[in-house]
């Protein structure tokens, strides 16, 4: 008995310490092999580019993505009317051209001829309006972009087949963004989506463009491989693998392991260990999204002194001197940017405007010049600045920096950070928070009048600051009537001169994006967060 | 015996029902979830008429009355996000995460055993101190630290394990596929290594200190005194007569350690990339994916309330002095 205890005991911790080396020493046993393998069948295997993201798709619903992870896979299996290109030009994909109805309110597109879908049916106008008409249709329920944005921004309201070729868009009325905004929607065919229940919609993805889908391994990885019969792009890898990575650490890691091709969201505090690896690199873009501090001028905050002194132009103005975008940019994201002028991306912006320097003299001197002279405890005012946690590159550092560059010319700042999603972004939407408040709304490189848009009314949902200037306002009716680029031009021109001169915001920043991109895949990031990947290739 | 049974499952419906009601309104507190389904630039309309869509205009108690209806008949409802089944969704990952937890319990049982016996036996001794040393450090380190540094000494430094991922065995074994999960075995030991280590370290540690107390506690009685006047060998006195006796807090214990480790999959799932129900409610919760939340949370309180359950009833078997009644 003794001995049969004394053994049993001894067996398992051999199998114990067998199990586990055995496990760590197949590594390097077997990669090797692998690698020669590999190297022998190199040229049959097909070339596979693997991206890691931090977040997996919800579901493969077209009509139902959500965020920029989401949209970055489905861009890839779905293709659109037209795109739009890292430059922010406007180019035709399924259609070839589109035509828009004198009243500026029906925009009719001109399908390409010999469309497939990737069930193997031909791509027809019928699809197309099956598309919106199946987004809009709200017993769906869908709430991603199509149907909870495109949809809404473009006043849908119907969808209509004039041939096999042509397909009729019916929007509630003209709106220049209207084709950028439809550039957005993926078309799917209706043979095969019609036929299908919304749950097997949510897992069958049958795309348009030029990838198709294979496999998804929930919260693991999506692959998609080269649709053979695609003719409206030419991609260098036969299969892009989407690999679901939450930590930014591990996904730092398995780039420099060699094991993923690119990554997104590389954190500052990793570039170095990326850069020095000899393995990869990290590449900077300044993105979009429109970084800013609101200055929100709602009748809420009028019983303080932060609140009513954002009221005064002048204070607004000077506030601006206060700030050191350069030096936050340099020393918190770990890029080099220039501070914007306005809300509009380059090259779209008015390029008249000469950001306001850092001049914290001149800061102190328009203020007192506003009627708000430092105190005796040598504050000039109290103010609450808010802001969420966790939403935004460095955003904690960010606005305790901002915090601090106000108190230097005198505010008294209560800096409130709080939970982005269950505090700020209810009190966000609700027009509650401020006086200050730290946030960054997403922009394009297509249209002007798409990232002003944010103030396309004293009370529009993301005009948070409740601003109503009223020049600007009726500029913004005038925009309407401007049907050429040109013409267009002057006016957002003359509204971003408006806006310069009496801001709502404390321009901040056009948040960079970070990148790490493997040594042997070439690939150039697009400002606009979208991950296109028909445009690397081996390098 | 089945008289206790019966009461204990009865009062596992009390506690579900308690946890779920605690759950869906902690959900609540945290804000109104329609505006992480809108976009940014939607309307006062567009979001009134999503949260319409959502079910959330509807007061808390009918929305909370539904779902109950729904617990009684099966049906969770659909995850607002993927469309598809909540409950499909949780036992979708839940092979994932058994893998990891079970994986993490046998590490932290295996070796707590042996190494809680080797320090009470060489009490005052280096070994012994050194052990208790490990075991703070055991307990002391923060998961997604050690994790994050065995990423990169053992992963990225020495190459010897994978960094993240998840090959499956369970899964395949579930669905009857017995030859892919035993091609999958070595692979997925390879994976399951440096998470199931991350996560269990710190049990290891706490169990281990465990054992050490309870042996020192037992080789203080008299029996043992009396084992060892009769000449017994001091393998046969630990193993036959005081280590017994020594497992009863450690099985109390085990119990929990399970619920313990499914809490904590949380963090070791996302710092290793693995696609398990940590990962799906974390994701859930931000995103306020309330029928995925509930049904994580009715599963993981179904698995707690019958492993401790298991454990009352393994108390019988190890001292015949306990009677469940």
């Amino acid at each position: 008995m003794r001995k049969s205890i004394r053994a049993g005991w001894i067996s398992a911790a051999l199998l114990l310490i067998l199990l586990v080396s055995s496990a760590c020493t197949a590594v390097p046993a077997a990669a090797p092999a692998a690698s020669e393998a590999a190297a022998e069948e190199s040229s049959a295997e097909p070339a596979r580019l693997v991206v890691a993201q931090s977040v997996d798709v919800q579901g493969l619903e077209p009509s139902n993505v959500n965020s920029r992870a989401e949209s970055n896979i489905f861009q890839h299996m779905y293709a659109t009317l037209f795109e739009i290109t890292a430059s922010g030009a406007i180019v035709p994909y399924l259609a070839e051209s589109y035509t828009v109805s004198e009243s500026g309110m029906e925009m009719t597109f001109k399908l390409r001829e010999g469309l497939t879908c990737h069930d193997g049916e031909p791509l027809t106008a019928e699809d197309v309006a099956y598309t919106f008409q199946r987004a809009a249709d709200d017993a769906n329920g869908f709430t991603g972009n199509t149907a909870g944005f495109v949809l809404d921004a473009i006043q849908y309201q119907d969808a209509r087949v004039e041939s096999d070729l042509e397909v009729t868009i019916v929007m509630g009325r003209y709106s220049s963004p209207a084709l950028g905004l439809i550039s957005e929607a993926y078309i799917h065919c209706k043979d095969s989506y019609s036929a299908m229940s919304l749950e097997d919609a949510a897992a069958n993805p049958i795309g348009s463009g030029p990838y198709r889908f294979v496999e998804w391994v929930k919260d693991d990885y999506v692959l998609l491989e080269k649709t053979p019969d695609f003719t409206l792009r030419e991609v260098a890898y036969d299969e892009i693998q989407w690999k679901v990575i939450p930590e930014a650490s591990t996904r730092t890691a398995e780039l420099i392991a060699g094991n993923v091709d690119i990554i997104t969201n590389v954190p500052p505090d990793q570039h170095e260990a990326i850069n020095n690896s000899g393995n990869a690199g990290v590449t900077g873009v300044a993105g979009t999204r429109r970084m800013y501090v609101g200055f929100n001028q709602r009748a809420m905050f009028d019983d303080s002194e932060g609140g009513q002194a954002i009221k005064n132009t002048a204070v607004r103005v000077a506030l601006q001197y206060a700030v050191d975008v350069p030096t936050i940019c340099k020393t918190l994201l770990a890029f080099e940017c220039e501070r914007a002028s306005s809300m509009v991306n380059p090259p779209n912006n008015n390029t008249n405007l000469v950001a306001y320097p850092y001049d914290p003299a001149k800061a102190e001197e328009l203020l007192d010049a506003a009627g708000y002279p430092r105190k005796e405890d040598g504050t000039r005012f109290d103010i609450t600045f808010m802001a969420g946690r966790g939403r935004y590159l460095n955003d904690v550092a960010v606005v305790q920096a901002l915090a601090q560059y106000l108190t230097d010319v005198g505010l008294n700042v209560d800096l409130q950070v709080m939970d982005w999603g269950s505090e700020f972004v209810p009190a966000l939407r609700a027009h509650e928070v401020g006086p200050l408040y730290f946030v960054g709304t997403g922009g394009g490189t297509w249209s002007a009048v798409y990232d002003m848009s944010d103030l396309s009314a004293p009370t529009a949902a993301t005009n948070y600051t409740e601003w109503n200037n009223a020049e600007w306002f009726e500029l913004w009716d005038q925009l309407s009537d401007a049907r050429d680029p040109e013409s267009e031009k002057v006016i957002t021109d003359k509204m971003l001169e408006v806006m310069y001169n009496d801001p709502p915001w404390l321009f901040l920043y056009f948040q960079p994006d970070f990148y790490g991109i493997a040594g042997d895949v070439n690939w150039q990031p697009r400002r606009d967060e979208i991950v296109d990947l028909t445009t690397a290739s081996p390098q | 015996m089945t008289t206790y049974l019966v009461r204990r499952v009865l009062q596992t419906f009390v506690v579900i029902l308690g946890v779920t009601l605690l759950s869906f309104f902690a959900l609540f507190l945290a804000g109104d979830p329609t505006y992480l389904y809108v976009s940014e630039r939607a309307t006062t309309e567009e979001v009134a008429a999503t949260r319409a869509k959502l079910g959330f205009d509807r007061p808390i108690h009918e929305q909370y009355g539904r779902y109950l209806v729904g617990l009684v008949t099966f049906d969770l409802g659909n995850s607002l996000r993927s469309r598809t089944p909540a409950f499909e969704l949780v036992l979708e990952r839940m092979p994932a995460t058994l893998e990891l937890t079970l994986f993490a319990i046998l590490f932290a049982t295996l070796l707590a055993i042996p190494i809680g016996i080797l320090s009470a036996t060489r009490r005052g001794t280096p070994l012994d101190g050194g052990i208790m040393l490990f075991a703070m450090f055991g307990q002391s380190m923060p998961s997604f630290w050690l994790g994050i540094m065995l990423i990169l000494f053992v992963g990225l430094g020495l190459r010897w394990l994978p960094i993240s991922g998840h090959v499956p065995v369970l899964e395949p074994l579930l669905s009857g596929d017995l030859p892919k999960a035993l091609a999958n075995l070595p692979d997925a030991l390879r994976h399951l290594i440096l998470p199931g280590v991350t996560l269990g370290v710190f049990s290891l540690a706490r169990n281990a200190r465990l054992v050490r107390s309870s042996m020192l506690e037992v080789l203080s009685q008299d029996y043992v005194t009396t084992a060892k006047a009769k000449g017994l060998s001091r393998f046969t006195v630990v193993m036959r007569h005081a280590f017994r006796n020594s497992l009863i807090p450690f099985v109390t214990i085990i119990g929990l350690e399970f619920g313990f480790l499914l809490s904590g999959v949380v963090v070791t799932e996302t710092v290793f990339s693995w696609p398990g129900v940590g990962r799906l409610v974390f994701n859930a919760i931000n995103q306020r994916d309330i029928p995925v939340v509930q049904a994580a949370v009715v599963m993981f309180s179904l698995l707690f309330v019958l492993l401790n359950l298991a454990v009352d009833v393994i108390y019988t078997q190890l001292d015949p002095r306990i009677r469940l009644s």
